[in-house]
């Protein structure tokens, strides 16, 4: 894979995001309780944490397809906008992938990928397919090209997804729980194509179950509980020397001793 | 009872005549009422609560009453609201665009919010305006769970537009009807009738069944 | 100043000469108990016709599932002619022609029951078959599995679940119907529609009449349908498997 931007510790981060006092109420229901947490360029935050934590919920506030109740999310050093359309500018500069995958069943694999600059950067069609082969050739399916979704497995599915996110060539993507609806045999190879994209210098955060992956890619880890964060640090940090005693409650629920 | 049934043969143009009126009020119908049953439901999902509103009252107030009835206030109310005759035919076609475009409001409706939120967020997600949404993601879908239904309202409509016979309008039921009353000849006439209608609606039932059987929807 | 009846009255009216566009309801409310009674008719009409409907349809319906193969043709038969055939043609012919066939002269009132009830039937039939065939297969073979006989699964587990998932379609059922019954109007039978013409030419204000017809028929409608909603809503659960 080719490296695009090689991560050198030592070098100024330059936060791409930073949650201040995040606040999301569902009605009574508090979602997200002023959390606040710095994303820098190139790093892959891991969000862990038991269900209905939040995690997914902060997601989806990032790219604004959920309003926040208070709080602010600075995005590249400006707070979200409000008005529809800058919202959507921040949006193609985000990708999103999501655990239902959510490709387009009426399109097929290439035009899944392709629908993104066709529609919204306005990219003539020639050259958005040539843009979605060429990612979908990064993502090992070069040969399903035409194949719709229907017809693929969901490892490869969500392989097109985040194929479909990377034309919009964004600046972070977001993963929301990628793999909790593969098959075992399948999260590998979804798993591997996220490890590549770390490789290569994506911002990512990634909302996800695999402690293995985390462990491994993962620049920070931070884990939630019921709307906040209980604490954040280095993956070894968290999996070795959890500081807070929920947390070493969460990670032994979940069967994870090191 | 002697029954003769060259009285058939015999008014044979008659009746084509009525077929042929049937099947343009049937096609002209649907040509309006698709178009307004798609304009019907984009406003009941539109963020306006006023278009919201009207729509639904539209759709309610249509869906609720009997065509025969809407049929009969058309004819007397019409010309005198609009200050103009309008020919029984136009009124009958209005009548009935009313009616389906009402029922096809719901089915468009109903078509477009099966589309799965998640659809919905993941054009978002890519920057695509509302707008686009629609028009890539959720129109194109629906459409698919949309037909089925469209055929079915399509083969009801065309045995509706045998209401529109009250207001003497020479469709194949008023046609099969008049002659009746001028020869007498009522079991052949009305027989000739059901038999004309059962020859042109069964195939189209036959056919509403071979594409719901297609357009089934796997979730 | 008599009424404005005719389009030519209303271009009249414009030169302040000729008749009233104004409404007048006196008639509707004088009449209120002809009225009334028309809707009673229209009821009961409604009535028979849907428990006939449901019988002979819960019977088309169950015959076209566990019935053998020969019963299962002249029943699709059936039920595709009352499909092809528009309501008025079924009723016209049983009114009109049936009589000369079998002797028997049924009334209007009881002509209408038998030709709604025939044609609603069909529907009912298909919404029956629906319903059952809705019912995961799993469920039946658990049921034979505990060693239940056909007929024990069919009522005992099919149906209970198969009846919650009917619930909505039987409601619209319900609104056909009653919208039918407007139909009779056509062989006179004296429900609402039929008296609301008769009243309309004879007090020459068909727009008052009529929309007074269309409100009693909407305030018919919507709360039937609005009851089988909340009535369905409240038992769903029961259906699901």
């Amino acid at each position: 894979m080719t490296m695009i931007a090689p991560k050198e510790s030592g070098s100024t981060p330059s936060p791409v995001l930073i949650y201040e006092k995040v606040r999301k109420l569902y009605g009574e229901f508090v979602a997200l309780d002023e959390v606040s947490l710095r994303v820098d360029a190139g790093e892959v935050v891991c969000l862990i944490g038991p269900s209905g934590s939040g995690k997914s919920t902060l997601l989806r506030c990032t790219n604004a397809l959920e309003p926040i109740s208070g709080g602010t999310i600075y995005f590249d050093g400006r707070a979200l906008p409000s008005v529809d359309r800058d919202i959507r500018k921040v949006r193609q500069r985000m990708g999103m992938v999501f655990q239902n995958f959510e490709l387009f069943p009426h399109k097929s694999a290439l035009d899944n990928v392709a629908i993104g600059p066709m529609t919204v950067l306005g990219m003539p069609k020639t050259q958005a397919r040539e843009r979605a082969r060429a990612l979908l050739a990064k993502v090992n399916l070069a040969d399903k090209v035409d194949s719709f979704p229907s017809n693929l497995s969901g490892g490869q599915q969500q392989r097109v997804a985040i194929a479909r996110a990377l034309a919009m060539e964004p600046e972070v993507m977001l993963f929301d729980e990628p793999t909790s609806a593969l098959d075992p045999e399948t999260i590998g190879e979804v798993l591997n194509v996220m490890k590549a994209l770390a490789e290569e210098g994506m911002t990512m955060i990634v909302v996800t179950h695999e402690m293995a992956f985390a462990r491994r890619v993962a620049d920070r880890v931070a884990v939630f509980e019921h709307g906040t964060i209980l604490e954040h640090g280095s993956p070894e940090q968290i999996f070795e020397n959890p500081e807070t005693a929920r947390t070493r409650d969460f990670l032994s629920h979940l069967g994870w001793d090191g | 009872m002697t029954l003769d049934w060259s009285i058939v043969w015999e008014y044979r143009e008659d009746l084509l005549h009525g077929v042929l009126l049937t099947i343009a009020l049937t096609v002209i119908t649907m040509i309006v009422a698709i178009p307004g049953g798609i304009i019907l439901a984009m406003m009941r999902l539109s963020r306006s609560r006023i278009l919201s509103t009207i729509s639904l009252c539209f759709v309610e107030l249509f869906r609720n009453l009997p065509l025969i009835l809407v049929v009969y206030w058309a004819f007397y109310v019409m010309p005198i609201v609009l200050g103009i005759q309008i020919a029984a035919f136009e009124t009958g076609l209005i009548a009935l665009c009313l009616n389906v475009s009402a029922y096809n409001g719901e089915t468009f409706r109903a078509g477009i919010n099966s589309i799965r939120e998640g659809q919905v967020n993941a054009g978002l997600a890519l920057g695509m305006s509302r707008w686009q949404v629609m028009r890539e993601i959720v129109i194109p879908q629906a459409t698919r769970r949309v037909l089925p239904v469209l055929a079915s309202t399509w083969v009801s409509l065309f045995k509706d537009t045998s209401l529109v016979s009250v207001i003497a309008v020479g469709e194949l039921a008023h046609v099969a009807l008049q002659i009746r009353s001028q020869t007498f000849r009522v079991m052949e006439m009305l027989t000739a009738m059901a038999v004309i209608y059962w020859l042109l609606g069964y195939p189209q039932a036959k056919l509403v069944d071979w594409i719901h059987s297609k357009f089934k929807v796997a979730e | 100043m008599r009424p404005c009846v005719t389009a030519q009255d209303r271009a009249t009216e414009r030169d302040q000469r000729g008749c009233l566009l104004e409404f007048d309801f006196s008639p509707v409310v004088d009449s209120w108990r002809y009225l009334l009674d028309g809707v009673g008719i229209s009821l009961m009409l409604s009535v028979w016709t849907m428990l006939g409907s449901l019988a002979l349809g819960a019977a088309v319906g169950l015959g076209r599932v566990y019935g053998s193969a020969w019963l299962r043709v002249p029943l699709v038969f059936y039920i595709d002619t009352m499909r092809s055939i528009p309501v008025l043609v079924v009723l016209v012919w049983i009114y009109f022609a049936m009589p000369l066939l079998t002797g028997l002269n049924l009334s209007p009132f009881w002509s209408a029951a038998v030709a709604l009830s025939l044609h609603i039937a069909a529907y009912v039939a298909e919404i029956i078959r629906a319903g059952i065939q809705s019912v995961r297969e799993g469920q039946t073979r658990a049921g034979l599995a505990l060693g239940m006989s056909t007929a024990q699964v069919v009522r005992v587990i099919v149906l209970p679940q198969a009846l919650v998932r009917m619930l909505p379609a039987f409601g619209s059922i319900v609104s056909v119907t009653i919208k039918d019954t407007a139909i009779a109007s056509v062989i006179a039978v004296p429900e609402l529609l039929r008296r609301s013409e008769t009243l309309a030419g004879q007090s020459f204000r068909p727009i008052e009449v009529f929309t007074a017809a269309m409100l009693i028929y909407f305030l018919l409608l919507v709360p039937a349908t609005r009851l089988i909603d909340l009535l369905y809503r409240r038992v769903a659960h029961l259906g699901r498997s």
